[in-house]
């Protein structure tokens, strides 16, 4: 056996070349980043922009290195300013991608709420195609524009911010088609569906706009009746759903929805009942002066003092001291001072001064009733293999077949089993769910109320 | 060649072992130096040096003290000027004075003037001044990385 | 010049105290390299010219040590960014991807040593297996060897976790769920590992310290021992020497040829001089030369796979949506597969009985004939039997790993998965 070690001597030279070519090759593979180019290229516009000596020096010590925004309260991190280096200059607006600046940040400031917040994609990613989440195994892609308003939604009400109109069309068409009759949302509907609280983050717009159109063609085995509404409604519709992505954020965020103002004020004002004393445009009660023009009248200063103690401003009066915090004070002075002689008329809906039956069609938007009985309860839903002519059956005619409380025991007991048609094939897949210590006793009231209400008129009269 | 010529055998043997060992050596060495790169952080997740605050008008006149980066802004109607508020000593918190004069060190008793001179106690320089800037934005810059002189403002 | 330099350190006390040995010139100093050198040491001086062929033992041993040295540094790196918490773990990944100087080729480094360290530990096991070199003297270094393979798979399988995305969270889950299947201990082991009913934060950090102190620290204790046996037990395995027949002697007359006892050399009777002693050459260079190589090849593999394939990182982990199908990590699947069938087969019966038939094999089978030998004939039945063994293993790891998709139907690989049943997870 030759033990000679000369006949490996060349196995280890080529053996020592390639480990050694393999480090520069992991060396220069490594080296090579994407994001270096674009900001050289921001480097280079500074420059050739810098019309002083001090402005081109300031220019050429740009450094070339990874810019982040880092947003614990959001969990997240963003270094997308890496290559959109200008977001926050406005000299650059118009510029060409990816060196454009964002108009409108005054409110959302970058190095508060940084970019995917809004705009999705992959905030840690430094390459274009994974910053942009058009990568596998990465569940945001960057939202389109048309979609965009969605991202209000994670932390505005839709009815708080006036400049959303898609946001508020899809909550309004979301309540229409009565999705959380079958959905829950925020542990509030429900039980026929998956739970909505986090889709929005799981699911793409397309993905969305197709379950709507038809459900089991990409939910297989999904009972859930197509949605009629047009394609705009279903576009809004899926942009208010993207919104649903159950995100977790620190107070600094969740303080936005509760910062005083009029809106606030508004809700406050109907939940304290103000309009059993007070009236507004003639409506509500005579105990208290009405309030029309109140923001006219009174200085905010006195509208304060007033909550905070009514009878020191005002002796002999009869308003009680409601113990409101300063947040809350703060929110009904502002909505108050709104509150001037122009602007009375159709200013709000106050449940209290509308009709039994009017009440109960907001109760049956509310429980998404119309999710399965169609909106005003006129039916035409599928629901395959039902008894009832394979749909679910219309409610306009409850009026001739119940009384107000048989059809109160009806809604409160449900009936979980719905008979069908052919025994052989599969169960309907929807039912009706027992509402019983989910809906109050005067919001039943009120529905009933409702529901007797839509028997046609012509119909009426034939008994 | 000529596998019985001695002298070429050596010659051979001797090179490949040379290139072997060089680019052992070369990789090993690159190595380390990679590793020693990579230990080097590339992006810090603390506040930016470079900090980047409100628009001149959101902050009082008198002094503001920003949290982030640990720095006075001192407004004087339209003049702004940031002075650290970390003590040369050994970096701890100055607090300015209960009188809104002057700074002093709650760990080792140092004692800053106004314009930041140390008037008592350990620390051996006075605070430093940093450059404060408008961004095109319109927002204040601190530029903790860049000390200026005491009297040098940034007027709006 | 720097031969200058170099003598006149080597010279110093400074450079006596380091070095105790300089470069040997002669046959002494060759064998003190090796006894005087704390590393070197677990190596003898010299060593049967059988341990120089490759085909003894292809190196597998030692490809599975370079790669735990691999694993060994690549890890400490990663630990320098590395934080075992669920919301801070996968961000980790991503800068290591995104962000950090060589972080991404080190990530891959370290996942593709893990997978081949499995794979060589494995090969080694079946070579070892089929020399026949667990015989004795060598029972105990088998069993060590043993619970060596056992802590390489507890080693990759606490690593897999670590970056916390879907492939992690749900390998683990279903991993430690097969766990689970053993008879009385299961459920309260996998409690105890995941340090609650599933995985979850205090599941990443026990991981954590298993993957990064705990394992590594008994391997490294284990791969000492198990080193220094296969020197005490007189190096590698090879066949008998023919036989050294002692001479019967009448009273009262010595001995015609004279015996050394070879300290520390060999272990057991005294071989005969002038027997074997030609048989046997100097460590250094001809062994630690060879060792070199192959480390050097070793890296080179690595540094390829590293530089050319990317270590996966998935979705971040959800505890609701597994991925359709979950599988463990691959060495697992075969186990996975059993499960599939019978939970008492996969879970229990199959990996009982293999731990407990690796462990037993050299105290059954003690017979030293085909000691060292590949594929001796005198073992067909043992051989026979490994290899069915082996050959299942294989198979259903295969079928594991390559055919089973969503819903673990059986699935051929090379076609690929519809759309729809991938768009809803």
């Amino acid at each position: 056996m030759d033990t000679s070690l000369r006949r490996y001597y060349p196995w280890f030279a080529v053996l020592g070349l390639l480990v050694g070519g393999l480090v520069i090759v992991a060396y220069y593979k490594d080296q090579f980043r994407e994001w270096r180019s674009w900001q050289q290229v921001f480097r280079k516009q500074e420059l050739a922009r810098a019309n002083t000596p001090e402005a081109r020096a300031e220019a050429a010590r740009i450094p070339v290195e990874i810019h982040q925004l880092v947003l614990p309260g959001l969990n997240r991190v963003d270094r997308c300013i890496t290559c959109h280096a200008a977001v926050d200059d406005p000299s650059y607006s118009g510029f060409p991608q990816p060196l454009a600046y964002h108009p409108n940040h005054d409110q959302h400031p970058f190095d508060k709420f940084g970019c995917t917040i809004c705009h999705q994609g992959q905030g840690r990613a430094t390459t274009r195609e994974a910053a942009h989440g058009q990568v596998p195994h990465w569940d945001q892609p960057m939202l389109p524009m048309k979609y965009i308003e969605s991202a209000c939604g994670k932390c505005h009400l839709a009815s708080d911010i006036p400049n959303a109109p898609k946001l508020a069309r899809g909550r309004a068409v979301f309540e229409e088609v009565g999705c959380i009759g079958c959905h829950k949302l925020n542990g509030v509907g429900g039980m026929i569906g998956p739970e909505l609280d986090k889709v929005g983050a799981s699911h793409s717009p397309e993905w969305l706009m197709k379950h709507f159109k038809n459900p089991a063609a990409v939910s297989p085995g999904s009972g859930m009746p197509p949605i009629q509404a047009s394609d705009a409604d279903l576009d809004a519709l899926t942009l208010y759903v993207l919104s649903f992505t159950g995100e977790e954020m620190s107070a600094y965020y969740v303080s936005m929805k509760s910062i005083p103002g009029q809106l606030a004020g508004r809700r406050l004002f109907q939940e304290k009942g103000c309009i059993g004393c007070h009236s507004i445009g003639g409506q509500g009660g005579k105990v208290g002066p009405a309030l029309d023009g109140v923001g006219k009248r009174r200085s905010p200063d006195w509208i304060v003092a007033h909550f905070r103690n009514p009878q020191a401003v005002t002796p002999g009066s009869v308003m009680p001291q409601f113990n409101f915090t300063e947040q809350e004070i703060r929110s009904l002075t502002e909505f108050l001072l709104s509150v001037t002689d122009t602007n009375v008329v159709g200013f709000m809906k106050i449940p209290a001064l509308m009709t039994s039956v009017a009440r109960g069609k907001t109760v049956f938007q509310k429980y998404g009733c119309a999710g399965c009985h169609g909106a005003g309860g006129v039916g035409g839903i599928p629901n395959p293999n039902a008894k009832t002519a394979q749909q679910v059956p219309s409610l306009i005619h409850v009026a001739a077949g119940y009384t107000k409380d048989e059809l109160k025991k009806r809604i409160l007991d449900g009936q979980r089993e719905i008979p069908s048609l052919d025994p052989a094939k599969p169960h309907p897949p929807l039912y009706m769910p027992a509402w019983r210590g989910r809906i109050a006793e005067g919001e039943l009231a009120d529905l009933v109320d409702y529901l007797m209400s839509l028997m046609p008129k012509a119909d009426n009269l034939g008994f | 060649m000529n596998d019985s010529d001695p002298t070429q055998v050596k010659r051979r043997d001797f090179m490949q072992l040379a290139f072997g060992w060089c680019s052992a050596l070369f990789a090993l060495g690159a190595s380390a130096v990679a590793g020693a790169r990579y230990i080097v952080p590339n992006v810090l997740y603390e506040p930016d040096q470079r900090f980047k605050g409100q628009k001149p008008e959101d902050y009082p006149e008198g002094t503001t003290f920003l949290s982030d980066i640990r720095v006075f802004l001192i407004r004087k109607g339209n003049s702004f000027r940031a002075v650290s508020a970390i003590c040369t000593h050994l970096g701890c918190t100055v607090n300015r004075g209960a009188d809104g004069h002057g700074f002093h060190c709650p760990c080792h008793g140092s004692q800053f003037s106004d314009n930041g001179e140390v008037t008592s106690g350990p620390a051996p320089r006075p605070l430093s001044w940093l450059l404060v800037s408008l961004s095109r934005d319109g927002r204040l810059i601190i530029d903790a990385s860049q000390p200026v002189e005491a009297k040098k403002y940034l007027v709006i | 010049m720097l031969q200058r330099v170099w003598n006149a350190f080597r010279a110093s006390r400074v450079g006596r105290s380091i070095f105790r040995v300089g470069l040997p010139a002669s046959n002494l100093e060759r064998a003190q390299v090796a006894i005087s050198s704390f590393l070197l040491h677990l190596q003898p001086a010299k060593v049967h010219k059988r341990t120089l062929k490759p085909s003894t033992t292809f190196g597998l041993g030692l490809i599975s040590l370079y790669l735990f040295l691999i694993l060994g540094v690549t890890g400490v790196m990663l630990m320098f960014y590395y934080v075992p918490a669920t919301d801070a773990a996968y961000q980790n990944m991503k800068d290591l991807e995104f962000v950090v100087t060589a972080g991404r080729v080190l990530r891959n480094m370290h996942r593709w040593s893990a997978h081949l360290m499995v794979v060589f530990v494995l090969l080694h096991l079946c070579r070892v297996f089929y020399t026949g070199a667990y015989k004795p003297p060598r029972e105990f270094n088998w069993v060590v060897g043993v619970v060596l393979l056992l802590l390489t798979l507890g080693l990759s399988f606490t690593g897999y976790l670590l970056p916390w995305d879907q492939l992690a969270y749900w390998a683990i889950t279903v991993g430690t769920n097969i766990a689970g299947y053993a008879p009385l201990v299961g459920q309260k082991l996998k409690f105890l590992l995941l340090g609650g009913h599933m995985v979850g934060e205090s599941a990443l950090i026990r991981f954590y310290t298993l993957h990064v102190i705990v394992l590594p620290g008994v391997v490294l204790m284990l791969v000492a021992l198990h080193l220094w046996r296969v020197r005490k037990d007189g190096g590698l395995a090879r066949p008998d020497e023919p036989a050294f027949v002692q001479q019967e002697l009448a009273p009262g007359q010595l001995p015609t040829s004279k015996t050394y006892g070879l300290m520390e050399l060999a272990r057991g009777s005294t071989p005969a001089v002038g027997l074997a002693p030609e048989d046997v050459v100097f460590t250094w260079p001809n062994l630690i030369f060879r060792e070199l190589l192959l480390f050097l090849a070793v890296v080179a593999v690595v540094l390829v796979l590293a530089i050319f394939w990317n270590a996966p990182l998935e979705e971040l982990a959800n505890r609701v949506h597994p991925p359709n199908p979950a599988k463990a990590p691959w060495y697992f699947l075969g186990l996975q597969e059993l499960v599939a069938y019978s939970a008492l087969w996969g879970g229990v019966v199959v990996p009982g009985l293999l731990v407990t038939a690796l462990v037993l094999l050299p105290y059954l089978d003690r017979r030293r004939r085909g000691l060292g030998v590949w594929f001796a004939r005198e073992r067909k039945v043992a051989l026979t039997l490994f290899t069915v063994c082996l050959i299942a293993a294989v198979v259903f790891t295969t079928i594991g790993s390559l055919f089973r998709g969503p819903n673990w139907s059986f699935q051929v690989p090379w076609k690929p998965i519809p759309a729809e049943e991938q768009a809803f997870h």
